[in-house]
């Protein structure tokens, strides 16, 4: 039962980036004693809370209160000062030093010490892993851990610096589930020393079994908090997929007769996904849907060739592709808009018009490789006109674009290409609301024209307006097929809560 | 804002560096001219001429390379490898002493053969980058010392003398009052400017060296490119290796060890941002020729070739040194210069959309 | 209740292996040894491991320089050339002042405090104003040379002062016959003694101290260095400091062994020491890296120098053979890494 006497509490806190609102407006109070879920799917803005709260990133608005003290904004030394801590995903720890050393290091030179006495560092790590009752081999280097190893190495490092909140981004993510066994025995040893814990978690089956309070974020405003006890499966994914802004009216379906475009067939990759077979019509917009984790993304990089598949085959226009390399599936026709804009999508610092023909290069070059200039800044400037890429110049880099437009742009490199199936992943993540009607709009219009499109999404109210058939997925296997009268909200939350 | 005002506007803020060399260059003229009479003359710059090529061939290779974000560091070996190859073709058939048209002949078959040769150290290179996947600094580390080795084993350790007078005359000779190795360099640049600048392979080249993971995901190719910029550097290096040998009259398997300082230096003085995908050819050039300058001044005003060296390494960590310095001041917005930044927020602004 | 974690010991393959494949140097070693042993039967002898012993001391130090640079993820060219400055500039000075029998060690003494001056413009730069370790060492290798070539001297000078003269025909051990050269005395100098001690110390210093694990933990991770609280600046001042201090006194001992100072020495043959600690296991990505593994990688190399000249092969192979030995070493650490884990971005900014 946690303390009625917040440990910490974050009111209020907003932050832009280059006017996308990451957080609005958000709210956090965390009690001693107790777990914390913060829930969310991409571009929730749960990372950009952690940040601000552990000191990484300062708030726009807002303020963080530690027991009396309140902040605007605070230090990563500060946070650490005031016993919050956070372990990420990658757990931070030295691979080259030993468990020992990684536990106990900080809390070691915080004592001022010059050299290394082992048994010291023994000792107080020692004293970390008895708080919660877990044995590690002290001398063991990190590196040679296994993951959950390393993730207890980083809760006792928590423990040895006197943590009395310990944010976990996506904690069990890269555990078995005897591990996570492991991992929630130690939540409640450290519950009971009244260690407040926060997890950040898209895992709505851990969040109900392990949390007692929990917060949901959307677009980055709270949707929901309270105690979990008032919450089942159903009302969570609701709360993290709910309403937004309505869109316009679902699109009328496709003709039946005409052969697909794309064909699936009984694709499988190992540890991902099983099974997979479905098919894309000319002028059809696909749904794919799932929570993450759930093999979505992986089906649309085997598709796009970043991933090969262990088995199964795919065919476009009738005739069978190889799907070895991206080379390869761009050679078939096939497009793809990833998942994660700035690494994957854009090239940041080059001009717009760069990013624009990137992938039309082969197209673009003529005698002895050279680009004609006339045909790239026609392509440039069609593609900019059709998608309202709103930019001082197509000269300007892509950074100084927000995201909505970015996502233009990497939109446009695609269309420039006029692929014959384009995969999009999460299409309108940290994109304003705007350009995402706008970018739903060509989507439709593009299908119009004939293009096969599949959108990768877990926005429930995007999918409804801009699909013909959505497939959920579960567990790397297609679970289900919505069309018609049961492509609505309601039915694909309830496939997702399932 | 119009479009062409735009593309001026970012071209001269971005080779703000371009106005800086300018400057310098015009202020190293001044200086120097002034100090000695002999400075400012045909003669000299001639000489300069003859002198500058070499290096400004090999700090085009490494430019490429560093454009594509990494580097390379075999450059002299694979020069002294076309030049060995060359050299030693020339001295067995006794083109020496050969009829003229006949000397002519072989000169540039076996110039031919020189630079297919270095080239060929390209594949290497190439090869070890792309399939093996050895990080560029090692890769090119190992065969810079594996192609010196062989040349050593090859050449014994001696000089490779013997070559006709038509081969010396690249390296003595003008068109005009243009020496010849001027010439190459320059057709080098404008070679190197067009593929880089307006080829489709130098596109995807700048693009893999500003971000290999999002040119992966646009079908770019990046291990073709990576072999194609790595055969270019050693192409370039091998022609260098030709000049050295024209020059020197001989070629050596340990020649030009100092060039790869140098080479830097002008790399990076001539704007060649580290991080890959920018700097500019007509940078490097006239970097190299601004290094020159002052090699050739300090000459003329009776600096050892000693106090050159100096003033490279010194040249070369007070430009880094100031871009970093700059660029954190700007980025800071207030002059924080040495002091440790006490958050870890990233100097480039946190973008948007990167949520999990 | 108490938790069993899955990791507690280590599979015994791969503790022998060791933590940067010290076993699989060791293994190579012996396969050479038995592989060069059997076509030339002199080899095993005393004097080829007094000979090779000799030979290794100054890389030896100079390695122990670059491996800590290495480790915490960057990359120094310029030990070298604070080497043959150091020793350089100790002769000249002893040939001036004149040094007694005692003064050998002061002339070490003094090559390492050039050394650590000249390393601490590394530091300065490197540290203080974040620039990349290899431009920045490449750029004080040409200062320093040139430094020294135009302010101390250009010469070589042959003449050895007299208190130095004696150190360097201090031996310790002397063993008949055994070089390829005919019968003779094999030596193994006095030297060897402070190059075992550097290396002892430096393999406490990475063990035992915090400064020493802040070496690791920077080449792991900087930014996560610092948060622990390792004072990172000050890591690095100490680093580059430290490994002039060993340049120095490695150029010290090789203008001993060599007895003469050519200033032109040195500054030519980094790639060995490089490839040393390279093959030694120590990752240029940084946070890796022993000094068991160094002086195993610096046996190797020395070994198949001697073994090349035992087995009759011209000194001019043995360029190749050691860029041939780092290229094969090096793809072997790749292929079993699985690719570059990360773009080493050697022209980028250092740690923060």
């Amino acid at each position: 039962m946690g303390s009625p006497e917040p440990l910490l509490v974050a009111s209020g806190i907003s932050k832009h980036f280059g006017g996308v609102a990451a957080l609005a407006d958000v709210s956090l109070e965390v009690r001693g004693g107790e777990v914390h879920c913060v829930v969310g799917e991409n571009g929730s803005g749960k990372s950009t809370l952690i940040k601000v709260i552990s000191g990484v990133i300062s708030p726009d608005a807002g303020a963080i209160t530690v027991g009396d003290q309140s902040f605007t904004h605070l230090t990563p030394r500060q946070a650490i000062s005031l016993g919050i801590e956070v372990i990420f995903q990658d757990f931070s720890v030295f691979p080259n030093l030993t468990v020992a050393e990684n536990i106990a290091m900080a809390t070691y030179i915080a004592e001022g010490r010059r050299t290394v006495v082992p048994q010291a560092l023994r000792n107080i790590a020692a004293e970390a892993l008895s708080e919660i009752g877990v044995r590690l081999d002290l001398e063991a280097r990190a590196e040679d851990l296994s993951v959950a190893d390393k993730q207890l190495t980083a809760i006792c490092r928590a423990l040895a610096q006197d943590a009395r909140v310990i944010f976990m981004d996506e904690p069990t993510t890269a555990l078995t589930w005897r591990e996570v066994d492991a991992l929630f025995h130690v939540v409640e040893s450290l519950k009971e020393r009244g260690v407040a814990l926060v997890f950040v978690s898209h895992k709505i089956e851990e969040v109900l079994r392990i949390s007692q309070r929990i917060t949901v974020l959307r677009n980055g405003v709270v949707t929901v908090t309270g105690d979990v006890a008032d919450f089942d499966r159903a009302a969570i994914v609701r709360a993290m997929t709910g309403r937004s802004i309505a869109d316009s009216s679902p699109s009328p379906s496709v003709h039946e007769d005409v052969p697909p475009l794309l064909e699936v067939q009984g694709l499988c990759l190992k540890g991902y996904f099983k099974d997979i077979s479905f098919s894309v019509r000319p002028g059809e917009i696909l749904g794919v849907t799932g929570l993450l984790g759930s093999g979505r993304t992986e089906i649309a990089e085997a598709l796009f060739g970043v991933t090969p598949p262990d088995q199964g085959g795919v065919s476009v226009e009738g005739k069978s592709v190889p799907l070895r390399s991206i080379r390869d599936a761009m050679a078939a026709g096939i497009g793809y808009v990833p998942g994660d804009r700035l690494t994957q999508g854009v090239f940041l610092d080059q001009s717009i018009a760069r990013n624009i023909i990137a992938g039309s290069i082969q197209r673009l070059v003529g005698r002895l490789n050279l680009l004609r200039r006339s045909a790239a800044d026609e392509t440039v400037t069609s593609s900019a006109a059709e998608l309202r890429i709103k930019m001082p110049s197509p000269e300007a880099p892509v950074s100084s674009l927000s995201g909505g437009n970015q996502q233009r742009v990497v939109l446009a490199k695609w269309l420039a290409r006029n692929p014959h199936v384009l995969i999009l992943n999460s299409p309108t993540v940290g994109v304003d609301v705007g350009s995402k009607h706008e970018i739903l709009e060509m989507l439709r219009a593009k299908s119009r024209e004939g293009m096969g499109i599949i959108v990768i999404s877990d926005d429930v109210p995007e999918l409804v307006a801009v699909c013909h058939r959505v497939l959920v997925v579960r567990q790397g296997r297609i679970t289900d097929e919505l069309v018609g009268d049961r492509l609505t909200e309601e039915v694909i939350l309830k496939e997702l809560a399932a | 804002m119009s479009d062409m005002a735009v593309r001026v506007v970012r071209r001269m803020s971005a080779e703000r560096s371009l106005v800086r060399l300018a400057v310098l260059t015009l202020a190293v003229l001044i200086v120097f001219s002034l100090v000695s009479s002999t400075y400012f003359t045909v003669i000299n710059f001639q000489s300069m001429g003859f002198q500058v090529a070499e290096v400004g061939l090999l700090s085009l290779a490494v430019m490429l390379a560093m454009f594509t974000g990494g580097i390379d560091l075999s450059i002299i070996s694979v020069a002294n490898v076309a030049a060995i190859v060359t050299a030693q073709l020339l001295k067995s058939t006794n083109a020496a002493t050969a009829e003229p048209a006949q000397a002519l002949a072989m000169t540039v078959g076996f110039i031919l053969a020189g630079v297919l040769a270095g080239t060929a150290c390209g594949v290497l290179n190439g090869l070890l980058i792309t399939r093996l996947r050895i990080t560029p600094i090692l890769a090119t580390l190992g065969t810079l010392q594996l192609l010196n080795g062989l040349a050593i084993i090859w050449t014994g350790g001696e000089a490779v003398y013997g070559m006709p007078t038509v081969f010396l005359n690249i390296g003595i000779a003008s068109i005009g009052q243009i020496p010849v190795p001027v010439i190459v360099l320059f057709a080098a640049a404008v070679g190197t400017a067009v593929f880089v600048n307006r080829t489709g392979i130098g596109l995807r080249l700048r693009l893999i060296g500003a971000n290999p993971t999002a040119a992966r995901y646009s079908g770019l190719d990046n291990d073709r490119v990576l072999m194609i910029t790595y055969v270019a550097s050693a192409f370039l290096s091998s022609l260098a290796g030709i000049i050295i040998a024209a020059r020197s009259a001989s070629a050596n398997a340990d020649y030009g060890v100092s060039y790869l300082l140098l080479a830097i230096v002008i790399v990076v003085l001539g704007g060649v941002n580290p991080m890959g995908g920018y700097g500019t050819v007509t940078g490097v050039v006239l970097a190299a020729f601004v290094l020159q300058m002052v090699s050739s001044g300090f000459n003329t005003v009776g600096f050892s070739s000693f106090t050159y060296q100096i003033a490279q390494g010194a040249i070369l960590i007070g430009v880094l040194g100031l871009n970093a310095l700059a660029r954190r001041y700007y980025s800071e917005g207030r002059p924080t210069l040495l002091k440790r930044r006490s958050r870890t927020e990233p100097a480039t602004p946190q973008p948007p959309g990167r949520e999990a | 209740m108490s938790r069993l974690s899955s990791t507690l010991r280590r599979p015994p393959l791969a503790r022998l292996r060791g933590g940067n494949n010290e076993g699989v140097l060791v293994l190579l070693i012996a396969m050479l040894s038995v592989a060069v042993g059997l076509v030339t039967p002199s080899f095993w002898s005393l004097g080829t491991v007094l000979n090779v012993s000799t030979n290794s001391l100054t890389n030896l130090v100079f390695a122990m320089g670059v491996l800590i640079v290495i480790i915490s993820g960057g990359i120094d060219v310029s030990f070298a050339a604070i080497g043959i400055f150091a020793g350089y500039a100790v002769i000249v000075l002893a040939n001036k002042t004149g040094f007694g029998a005692p003064a050998a060690w002061v002339g070490f003494g003094i090559a390492a405090v050039i050394g650590l001056g000249l390393g601490m413009l590394n530091a300065a730069a490197i540290a203080g104003l974040r620039l990349p370790t290899l431009i920045v060492t490449l750029g004080t290798q040409g200062i320093i040379r040139g430094a020294l070539l135009f302010y101390i001297g250009s010469k070589v000078i042959p003449n050895y002062p007299p208190g130095l003269d004696q150190l360097s025909t201090n031996y310790l051990v002397t063993a008949q016959g055994a070089a390829a050269q005919g019968a003779g005395v094999t030596r193994l100098s006095v030297l060897i003694i402070p190059a075992i001690l550097i290396c002892v110390l430096v393999s406490l210093l990475l063990r035992y101290t915090v400064v020493g694990r802040g070496i690791y933990a920077i080449g792991g991770d900087a930014e996560s260095a610092r948060r622990t609280g390792f004072p990172v600046v000050g890591i690095q001042v100490i680093i580059y400091a430290l490994a002039g201090v060993l340049a120095g006194i490695a150029g010290m001992m090789h203008v001993t062994q060599v007895r003469l100072a050519n200033p032109y020495e040195l500054v030519g043959d980094e790639l060995d020491v490089i490839a040393a600690v390279v093959l030694g296991g120590a990752s240029i990505f940084g946070g890796k890296g022993s000094v068991a593994g160094t002086v195993l990688g610096v046996v190797l190399i020395a070994l198949i120098k001697s073994s090349l000249i035992l087995l009759g092969v011209p000194s001019s192979w043995q360029r190749a053979a050691v860029g041939l030995l780092l290229l094969i070493g090096v793809t072997a650490q790749a292929l079993s890494a699985g690719g570059p884990r990360r773009r080493v971005d050697l022209l980028a900014e250092s740690a923060p």
